[in-house]
């Protein structure tokens, strides 16, 4: 009988709120550690979703567990940079549960245990680390996003106000909504999330979609292998992205915002709902911001719960609305038909932070940012077998090959660089003089086949066997295939097989001629980006490592 | 539902090189299944949301980079769209290789329901390679053993139709879609059976699989029997309101019941009983001629009027010794409005009693 009242009390504490299901789940799931039937059961009676809908909904889930030890059990991350430092052996001493990607590249592999991240490359150096700050800039290049990041205090209230933080607001209020937006389209700042959408043109749809409530959804659900440059803005900076959507709720005319974040940064999740607090006491959110009758903007905080996919906004939105997080058809598109089918802006954690520095500076500071033609600047992940691994704002257009030798101080002693992925694994990998030539924008990186997305470049140096790479980076897609398209549900699965030598083949000609026209039909025909671009890992594969398949294939 | 009247707005596309009229918020697909342009498909349903799921109705937009969903996709004005060019069939035979190779390669009986076929139709059509893509097979099959549906996930190729059809059409959301990736199985909650769970077996997710991996079991009884089956286009008799059925019979024995996809009352849908209950019908204690009682205790065969005076006496000769009200008339849930009515005027104006119900209500 205790129990129940206590299932009571968790449900009216989230059932008005909005997007309820995740956190109460979650509340739940701290609380027993596990989702019991029961609980299932009333939470569907409560919330009114139907007993099997839900269900299915919270097997979608990673973390979601449905017997003991659920929450307990470590997580160790087996992505594609900790399976080099140690994870397979911390999995196995630990007993763990593998975990994709986690986020945490430029440093030991991460467990995560309940809401604590501990870090280690072996089990007796397993402790709390705090999460790196970017390394420093190598010269006068000036940042944006970055500017201020490394100073101590930045994270709180009092830090950021230090160099001007939420001062801009005021003078922003002051006019009209549609001049902020002409701001931010003629900056050209583009998602940062990887889709490089213009933010200027996506607001401004925003603000002329009829319907109300609006709203602003922050996308941290950064799954991306071998992309954590969120996790660091999320963690060291996280006014920057504050004030970033409340511009952005001005600039549209919404009321209310989310950032969902991704389970594996639960440190994030302290910081951004203590940031949200200040915030809200320092008038900067709630009602009549900054003075301004009218302009009322809430934020609030919704955890993932593991699921690649819901960095796509469609799912995304399918999930914080509590439904299954299947990507959604488009058109239409959010901007007119979003959170709860209304207008809603959905971008990346560092859009949201390029925003204040733009407001401050003016659009051709930011332009300026970027190398020749090229606007503003990237938050590159870089990691793997490089000497100064972390997160690198670099002026778009920046030659990667400076950034890997000159900024990043090259390959390991004693080693050479054979490949690097690019947009953390979507993009495939980018090898031979084409490392010497790609610059880092897109019409650079597309001319490869590849793309640059959310900047993940993890780096391959001669001792890796790219075809286990990719055979790594193809179970993991499979894995993430929410599978509701055919073409990725069983062609992610097809190509893995294909790489990882179960599917047996007579000739290679016919390991050729499958692969090849999985690799179209997943391309042309997928719902969302996620089969699309998981294609580029073979594509590349074969495009620069002709030799290593040929030896897989004997 | 309460929607805001929008005026119908018509306007004009090109389909395969025709000029075709659409209304304001069709989609290629129905724009092209009006101008009977035939796109292959194996998620839709046209009583369902658009899904998306199949890719196979892909078709190819001029100005646009990748082909789009046709069965997604709204038309507009002024779009010109190719169905069938060389590109877009090449990656229907793909995804239809991709979907055969998850699956057993088998014949699925047509007993098992109304859209069984359809893949292995779209397999033959398109010419697919048998053999390509090999790989792991998806989808368990689940042991429930209620008599009514069998759940032979092997053959689940992942549409979800099912599980559409069950929330969209019937309410039940009995079923869902538990895991992801090639993992997704169609499941009820806490993977139980069944007749555990919200299912109230109208039958609707097994006539709408289009692979047979969902099986009407009293049908699958009549497999063994070799002959084809008859379709006879028929009224559903238990309740009024009149879902069309078609009975399916080989030589003269009824095996099964299929709902009329066209039947206006029904669009498909059926339930527990018009879909699953018609043993009766040939069942060797069924009723088929009058009978009567005799001193002997049993029961023997009489003609009509035998039989009518029989029960005449009997209701009269309560009447006289216990009253009107000792008459209580209970109309069949499965009679007609006519019937009905005549049934309360015989109990009210006959019987001079308002004693009269409907069996529905026990």
């Amino acid at each position: 009988m205790n129990d129940r009242a206590t299932d009571r009390v968790l449900i009216d504490q989230w059932r008005e709120e909005p997007a309820p299901l995740l956190p109460l789940l979650h509340a739940f799931q701290e609380r027993d550690g596990w989702l019991t039937e029961d609980v299932l059961r009333a939470v569907s009676a409560d919330l009114n979703i139907p007993l099997a809908e839900l269900f299915g909904t919270v097997t979608f889930y990673h973390h979601f567990s449905q017997e003991p030890p659920g929450r307990e059990l470590p997580r160790v991350c087996d992505g594609p940079v900790c399976r080099f430092q140690g994870a397979p052996n911390l999995i196995e001493k630990l007993n763990a549960k593998p975990m994709p990607c986690a986020g945490r590249c430029d440093g030991p592999v991460p467990v995560l245990q309940s809401d604590e991240v501990l870090t280690g490359t072996s089990f007796d150096q397993l402790k709390t680390n705090p999460s790196p700050l970017p390394p420093p800039n190598p010269g006068a290049i000036e940042e944006c996003v970055f500017a201020h990041i490394r100073e101590p205090g930045r994270a709180t209230l009092k830090g950021y106000r230090e160099t001007g933080g939420y001062d801009c607001l005021k003078r922003v209020l002051a006019e009209t909504p549609e001049h902020l937006v002409s701001v931010i389209t003629e900056s050209r700042l583009a998602g940062r999330g990887g889709a490089g959408f213009s933010t200027g043109k996506k607001w401004a749809m925003v603000a002329k979609a009829p319907g109300q409530p609006k709203t602003i959804v922050c996308n941290a659900d950064e799954g991306e292998p071998g992309c954590f440059k969120d996790r660091v803005l999320l963690n060291y900076d996280p006014h920057a992205i504050l004030e970033g959507m409340i511009l952005a709720a001005y600039a549209t005319g919404a009321s209310r915002g989310f950032i969902y974040l991704r389970y594996e940064y639960p440190e994030a999740q302290a910081v951004l709902e203590h940031a949200v607090a200040e915030a809200l006491d320092a008038g900067f959110l709630g009602q009549s911001i900054c003075g301004k009758a009218g302009f009322d903007f809430d934020i609030f905080v919704r955890r993932g719960a593991g699921a690649y996919i819901c960095g796509e906004e469609g799912s995304l939105l399918n999930s914080l609305e509590g439904k299954h997080p299947f990507p959604r058809n488009r058109p239409p598109f959010p901007v007119t038909n979003g959170f709860e089918d209304l207008p809603t802006a959905v971008n990346n954690v560092e859009t949201f932070a390029a925003v204040p520095p733009i407001v401050n500076h003016g659009a051709d500071w930011y332009q300026s940012l970027g190398s020749g033609d090229h606007a503003g600047t990237k938050v590159v992940s870089l990691s793997g077998d490089i000497q100064c691994p972390g997160n690198y704002e670099v002026p778009i257009g920046l030659p990667l090959k400076t950034l890997l030798y000159d900024w990043a101080g090259g390959p390991r002693e004693g080693q050479s660089i054979q490949a690097v992925s690019m947009a953390g694994l979507s993009g495939g990998f980018l090898g031979g003089g084409d490392l010497d030539e790609v610059t880092l924008d897109e019409p650079s990186v597309r001319s490869r086949g590849s793309f640059l997305g959310a900047a993940g470049i993890i780096v391959f140096d001669e001792r890796r066997n790219m075809v286990d790479v990719a055979k790594n980076a193809m179970a993991f897609f499979a894995e993430e295939s929410c599978g509701k398209c055919f073409p990725c549900r069983i062609g992610t699965e097809r190509l893995t097989e294909r790489l990882n030598g179960s599917a047996l083949f007579n000739d290679s000609d016919s390991w050729h001629e499958e692969v090849a026209d999985i690799e179209k039909t997943m391309m042309a025909t997928s719902a969302c980006g996620l089969g699309v671009a998981a294609p580029n890992i073979t594509r590349s594969l074969q495009k620069y490592f002709p030799e290593q398949i040929a030896a897989h294939l004997k | 539902m309460i929607t805001e009247s929008k005026p119908v707005v018509t306007a004009t596309m090109t389909l395969d090189g025709r000029e075709v009229t659409y209304t304001e918020g069709e989609t290629i697909y129905e724009v092209a299944r009006r101008a009977n342009i035939e796109v292959p498909t194996l998620c839709y349903d046209p009583r369902l949301e658009p899904f998306g799921a199949c890719r196979l109705c892909i078709v190819e937009v001029e100005g646009g980079r990748n082909p789009v969903a046709s069965c997604t996709t709204p038309a507009v004005a002024g779009m010109v769209v190719h169905t069938q060019t060389e590109a877009v069939e090449k990656h229907r035979r793909t995804l239809l290789e991709l979907v055969a190779s998850e699956n057993p390669e088998e014949n699925i009986n047509p007993l098992r329901g109304y859209a069984s076929q359809e893949l292995n139709q779209l397999l033959e059509k398109h010419d697919v390679q048998p053999g390509r893509f090999q790989g792991k097979h998806s989808g368990t099959s689940n042991k429930d053993d209620n008599p009514f549906i069998l759940r032979d996930y092997n053959h689940c190729i992942s549409c979800y139709r099912c599980v559409r059809v069950c929330a969209e059409q019937e309410g039940d959301h009995a079923i869902t879609m538990m895991n992801r990736g090639f993992e997704k199985q169609i499941t009820a909650e806490f993977d139980i059976r069944l007749k555990e769970s919200a299912c109230t077996f109208c039958g609707q997710c097994v006539q709408t699989c289009p692979t047979g991996a969902l099986g009407d079991r009293k049908a699958m009884r009549a497999e063994a029997q070799k002959e084809d089956f008859k379709k006879t286009r028929s009224v559903c008799p238990y309740c009024g309101v009149g879902c069309q059925v078609d009975l399916l019979s080989k030589e003269d024995r009824l095996v099964g019941i299929q709902p009329a996809m066209d039947g206006p009352a029904n669009e498909g849908a059926l339930c527990i009983k018009g879909q699953f209950a018609f043993d009766f019908v040939q069942h060797e204690d069924r009723l088929s001629k009058p009978l009567v009682r005799g001193e002997d205790g049993k029961l023997h065969e009489v003609d009509w009027d035998t039989a009518l005076d029989r029960a005449a006496e009997g209701f009269k000769k309560v009447r006289q010794q216990h009253g009107n009200h000792a008459i209580y008339g209970v109309a069949s849930g499965r009679a007609p409005s006519e019937a009905s009515y005549t049934m309360q005027k015989f109990i009210r104006a006959g019987f001079g009693t308002n004693q009269i119900d409907n069996c529905s209500r026990a």
